[in-house]
């Protein structure tokens, strides 16, 4: 048997040429996301391993809490500068140096925007130079240590890529603050490489460090190297021994092994984990063209397989003939797709440029994924077409073909309302309930509202087809009646092939309608509750307030008010807490108040907080909740009122004087003002303007500007989605032309026919090309009309997050409808050809 | 063209006069026609030089064993296959000219067929399938030769079934229904009795010669049957790719003669 299954597999190798293209794109996504997070984190280590190569101890203070992982390694509070020179005396310390080391310290390019960095956001890094070239991570490349205020040595990656040169003036932003003008120095490599990951790194001497990146008397870690003889654990327990119950010590190995695992989490959290579940959507879209594929192979063969088994092969023979042959076919694919993997990983890291200089990470687990992930799938998805071809009766093999249409079974359709129901059921607990496996159900729900609506489907196709069909036959005769016909012939067939095509377009339409009701959110919220005129704001981290000082002493604004925010635990969650002035509170934004009053935020320790979190923590006016800052304050917070969540201010609010002494640093999120009396929007926006081009980082936008400004952030975020979904589309695309051309295989007779009765070969392209297009439609509308409901329900599922107005982005959907009738004809485009291609003759006579 | 109206068998010695015959205009011709398939040693010569007419309205057979021809002449006179040389018309049309548009426009204008099996479009209702030959051309139906043609083949209460819920016969009939919708200069059938039981097969062949008796249809038949071929006009009988015998009125008998004649 197993030869007649490569045999019958090398005879329809052309067949499953499209099946194994999708596995192969399926597979790739697969591998490509594992070696590219691989190679990132491999970059990461070694990174981390040589700039701590010659650390034997690193003291630092208490994780904070609620911040477990980040990139570089687990925030910890920092510790007093005095407790060096405790950490000196130790014995058995060669020598300990005090390191500063934070973001937040931006170099600007001669166009005044931040160099460095793929533009992407990456981190600018501010830091004490430490000329301990034992200790140091940094290493000089040319010119000299930093010596004086105004000096700075800048990293090599930076360097090279922003053509900076030892000598060169550059302006420096600390915090979102002025700019402030240092002179290059030297050029340093960190570690054994040009720099951190591409984030950029600025050293200056220790006293510049402390001010410029408000050191406050505190280092961020204290770095220790071992007098010889002295084995790093023995001296991290000598050294904390004489710590204080705030700080700890650790090995430089384990300080690097720990910045490690935190970068890697981080990595997987924010790559690795989005792309597999995109790599997962695509290999799922992949199952349905591979079942329709094995399914119309398995029909085609009856009269073959039947013989087999009137030859006397029993089922399970059947059945595994199917199976090996899937078998070989997913794991010719998945070899190749892990192949095409590497391709689309390497071709994604020269996008972050020479940032990542090591070499791709291939790692043995990476191929085992891909070829059992790959394999199995295929052969998962073959056993039901196998299954059927084990039903088939020996007598098939004698008699006339099988009538192609059959009736769908009941079973099938109460496995498809219970498998939809299961879905509705595990979406709405996720989005509605609160519970801590929130996505996961989530996940679950939206699995199985596909594959509820793709079991329910083949009920669709008859009165869709025909709806969608009608225009067709009124337009192209003919062509159009044979096409709308053919599309309805085989209902599962159709269905399935529709329904690939269906998540793909579902999942953009969802994501679609919640960015246009995040959109509509945020104008409704800019048209209402937003009342300043006039909004900055930095697309980094929080800025200083020397912005808001000096438009404050700008005497056409008025009402400047900073808004400011933490992270702290309440209840032992963490959460953004949002301060501001309380007494231009009414004059910039005009909060719906459900209970109490807006303005009691004035007296300290007093928050107001919106509706659906009052709901969900059970809180009410009067009530007291704890606070507990990073800095470790506990403050009880009188509750005084309640307001409506919109898409600006959700959450706690407090007043500047409540958040202030328990925080470290002043730092603004955004700062608000309105144009004085009497002055015009137009100059008062050119005040502001002039104001804040002092400050390189920041952005400042009218609300008009704020709302396109917010638009197109949602813009991007839809764009960034549907290219993620391009994978799962594209195979849903090959999944039509692959029915396409088996059925055009399939009905070579029926073609020869038609030709003989006059149909031209434009004809039958039309005929061909119009049944793919509504195929394509099928898809869409399905696709549309779940999306849609889906995007409905989880956009009204966050209203705590001040979604008050649900969208549907009319526009969105009529381009995704037409998009849908392009892939139609594109898919078309060799079942066409093929088509056209009937030989008359040969199809009427072969028996 | 020197060839007579009836058309010029190869065999002098069993060729009808010319003369005999009433002069009648030609639905249908080929001259010296040539086919051979393959190249080399391989090649064999299918039709090897095949002179022959058919007059409009009659109901010419062409009979002839395994291998002579028969259906590849067929083929070639309704354009669905080409001339290795030698001349094909259908009225005054030379065929080895057009492209495959406007062969396909022919057919579609001038030709009828009717195949032994899957003659009809499996998706489309017996109705859909009569008229589809006028669909593809974008034309529509004369209402009152529609119901001629269906009362004749007796499927009124047929019409809106799909293919797979009739019997054989009845598909043959909305098939030799839809050759005839169209109202075509000829209608071709290749062996169309060759799948149905001797009653369908009576059905279907008294519905052709009535077809070509009241509505003046001309049909060229190939066919292996002797008594199918009984029910035509005239026998055209084919061996080696060369006409060898002609038979004019044939019965079972006569035909069955000339079968033992020319097998002898």
């Amino acid at each position: 048997m197993l030869k007649i299954s490569l045999r019958s597999l090398l005879s329809h190798k052309l067949r499953l040429a499209l099946t194994t293209l999708a596995v192969i794109l399926g597979v790739s996504f697969v591998a490509g996301t594992f070696i590219l997070t691989d190679t990132i984190n491999a970059t990461f280590t070694s990174i981390f391993n040589a700039a701590n190569a010659g650390v034997a101890v690193t003291v630092h203070g208490l994780q904070i809490a609620g911040q477990d992982n980040a990139i570089g390694g687990a925030r910890n509070h920092p510790v007093p500068t005095s407790l060096l020179a405790t950490v000196r005396g130790v014995d058995g310390v060669k020598d300990a140096v005090g390191n500063i080391f934070r973001n937040g310290a931006s170099l600007i390019g001669s166009d005044g925007k931040p160099v460095g960095g793929n533009g992407g956001g990456e981190p600018a890094f501010g830091a004490n130079w430490i000329a301990d070239p034992e200790i140091s991570p940094y290493h000089l490349r040319s010119g000299v240590a930093p010596r004086q205020p105004g000096d700075v040595v800048v990293d090599a990656g930076t360097a090279s890529k922003s053509h900076l040169v030892v000598g060169q003036a550059l302006p420096i932003v600390f915090g979102g603050g002025a700019e402030e003008h240092f002179t290059i120095t030297g050029i340093a490599g960190y570690g054994t490489s040009d720099n951190l990951a591409g984030a950029t790194i600025a050293l200056f001497t220790e006293a510049t460090a402390e001010r410029v990146l408000e050191g406050q008397n505190m280092y961020d870690s204290i770095l220790v190297s071992a007098q010889s003889g002295v084995t790093d654990i023995a001296l991290r327990d000598r050294i904390a021994a004489t710590l204080p119950a705030s700080a700890e010590a650790t090995t430089g190995q384990a300080a690097a092994a720990a910045a490690e695992l935190s970068t890697e989490t981080t990595i997987n959290t924010f790559i690795g984990t989005p792309l597999l579940v995109f790599a997962f959507i695509s290999l799922f879209v992949g199952c349905f063209l591979i079942i329709n594929t094995f399914n119309i192979l398995v029909a085609q063969r009856t009269r073959e397989l039947a013989l087999l088994r009137a030859l006397g092969a029993t089922r399970a023979q059947v059945l595994r003939s199917v199976l090996i042959e899937a078998g070989v076919t997913g794991l010719v694919a998945s070899i190749l797709g892990f192949g095409v993997g590497i391709l689309i990983a390497s071709l994604l890291l020269s996008l972050f440029g020479s940032a990542l200089t090591s070499n791709l990470s291939l790692q043995p687990r990476t191929f085992i994924v891909a070829v059992v992930v790959g394999t199995l799938v295929t052969v998962l998805a073959a056993t039901l077409p196998a299954r059927r071809a084990t039903r088939i009766s020996p007598v098939a093999a004698l008699s006339e073909a099988l009538p192609e249409t059959q009736a769908l079974p009941r079973r099938r359709i109460i496995a498809g309302a219970v498998i939809l129901t299961i879905g509705c059921a595990a979406l709405i607990a996720g989005l509605f309930a609160g519970t801590g496996s929130a996505l996961q159900l989530v996940g679950v729900g939206f699995l199985g509202v596909f594959l509820g609506v793709a079991l329910l489907a083949p009920l669709l196709v008859a009165p869709i087809a025909t709806v969608l069909g009608w225009p067709v036959r009124r337009l192209r005769g003919a062509p159009g009646l044979l096409a709308a016909e053919n599309a309805r012939r085989n209902p599962r067939r159709t269905a399935l092939t529709a329904a690939a095509l269906m998540i793909g377009l579902a999942l953009v339409t969802c994501v679609a309608v919640l960015t246009d009701s995040v959109r509509a959110s945020t104008n409704n919220a800019i048209a209402g509750a937003f009342r300043a005129d006039f909004i900055v704001f930095d697309q980094g981290p929080s800025f200083n307030s020397q912005a808001a000082t000096a438009l404050t002493h700008d005497s056409k604004l008025a009402d400047v008010t900073e808004v400011r925010s933490t992270s702290v635990l309440i209840k032992g969650s963490s959460q953004d807490i949002a301060a501001i002035d309380p007494s231009n509170l009414s004059k910039v934004l005009a909060l719906t108040m459900l209970g109490g009053d807006a303005s009691t935020i004035a007296s300290t320790n007093t928050a107001i907080v919106d509706s659906s979190e009052a709901t969900s923590s059970n809180l009410h006016v009067g009530q007291v909740v704890s606070f507990n800052f990073p800095q470790g304050a506990t403050v009880p917070i009188h509750i005084a009122g309640i307001y409506k969540a919109n898409a600006l201010v959700t959450g706690y609010l407090v007043s500047l004087a409540t958040m202030q002494p328990n925080v470290p640093t002043a730092r603004d999120d955004l700062v608000l003002a309105n144009a004085a009396p009497g002055v015009s929007q137009t100059d008062a926006a050119a005040a502001l303007h002039h104001d804040v081009a002092a400050y390189p980082l920041l952005l400042a936008k009218s609300r008009d500007e704020y709302r396109a400004f917010v638009g197109a952030s949602l813009d991007s975020f839809l764009n960034l989605v549907t290219t993620l979904l391009a994978f799962a589309i594209i195979i849903a695309v090959l999944g039509i032309a692959n029915t396409l051309a088996l059925s055009v295989l399939e009905r070579t007779r029926e073609l020869g026919l038609l030709r003989a009765l006059g149909l031209t070969r434009s004809q039958t392209r039309s005929m061909v090309r119009w049944e793919s297009v509504i195929i394509s439609l099928l898809g869409a509308v399905l696709g549309l009309v779940v999306g849609t409901v889906l995007g409905v329900v989880v956009a009204s599922a966050l209203s705590s997050l001040g979604i008050d107005t649900i969208s549907i982005p009319g526009g969105n959907l009529i381009i995704y409808a037409v998009g849908a009738g392009v892939f139609g004809v594109l898919a078309a485009i060799v079942p066409t050809i093929r088509a056209a291609r009937v030989d008359i003759l040969r199809a009427i006579t072969t028996e | 063209m020197a060839t007579g109206p009836a058309g010029v068998t190869a065999d002098p010695a069993i060729a009808t006069p010319e003369t005999s015959q009433p002069p009648a205009a030609l639905a249908a011709r080929t001259s010296e026609a040539v086919k051979v398939y393959g190249r080399g040693d391989a090649s064999v010569r299918a039709l090897d030089g095949v002179t022959v007419g058919f007059a409009k309205g009659q109901f010419t057979a062409i009979m002839g064993p395994s291998g002579s021809g028969k259906s590849t002449l067929l083929h070639c006179v309704a354009g669905l296959d080409r001339l290795t040389s030698g001349e094909v018309y259908i009225g005054e049309v030379e065929l080895s000219g057009l492209g495959d548009r406007q062969l396909t426009m022919l057919r579609r204008v001038k030709v009828g067929f009717i195949f032994q099996s899957y003659n009809l479009v499996p998706t489309l209702s017996a109705e859909d399938n009569i008229v589809l030959p006028l669909t593809i051309a974008g034309r529509k139906a004369d209402p009152a030769a529609l119901a001629e043609v269906v009362r004749i083949t007796g499927l009124g209460d047929r019409l809106r079934h799909r293919p797979n819920e009739l019997s054989g016969g009845q598909q043959q009939r909305v098939a030799a229904a839809r050759a005839l919708a169209s109202q075509p200069e000829i209608i071709f059938a290749d062996e169309p009795t060759g799948n149905l039981d001797s009653r369908s097969t009576t059905e279907l062949l008294d519905f052709l010669s009535r077809a070509v008796e009241t509505l003046g249809q001309t049909i060229v038949m190939v066919t292996h049957d002797p008594l199918a071929a009984a029910h035509a006009d005239r026998i055209v009988f084919l061996a080696d790719g060369r006409v060898v015998e002609e038979v004019h009125a044939p019965t079972a008998d006569t035909v069955l003669d000339v079968m033992r004649h020319l097998g002898g």
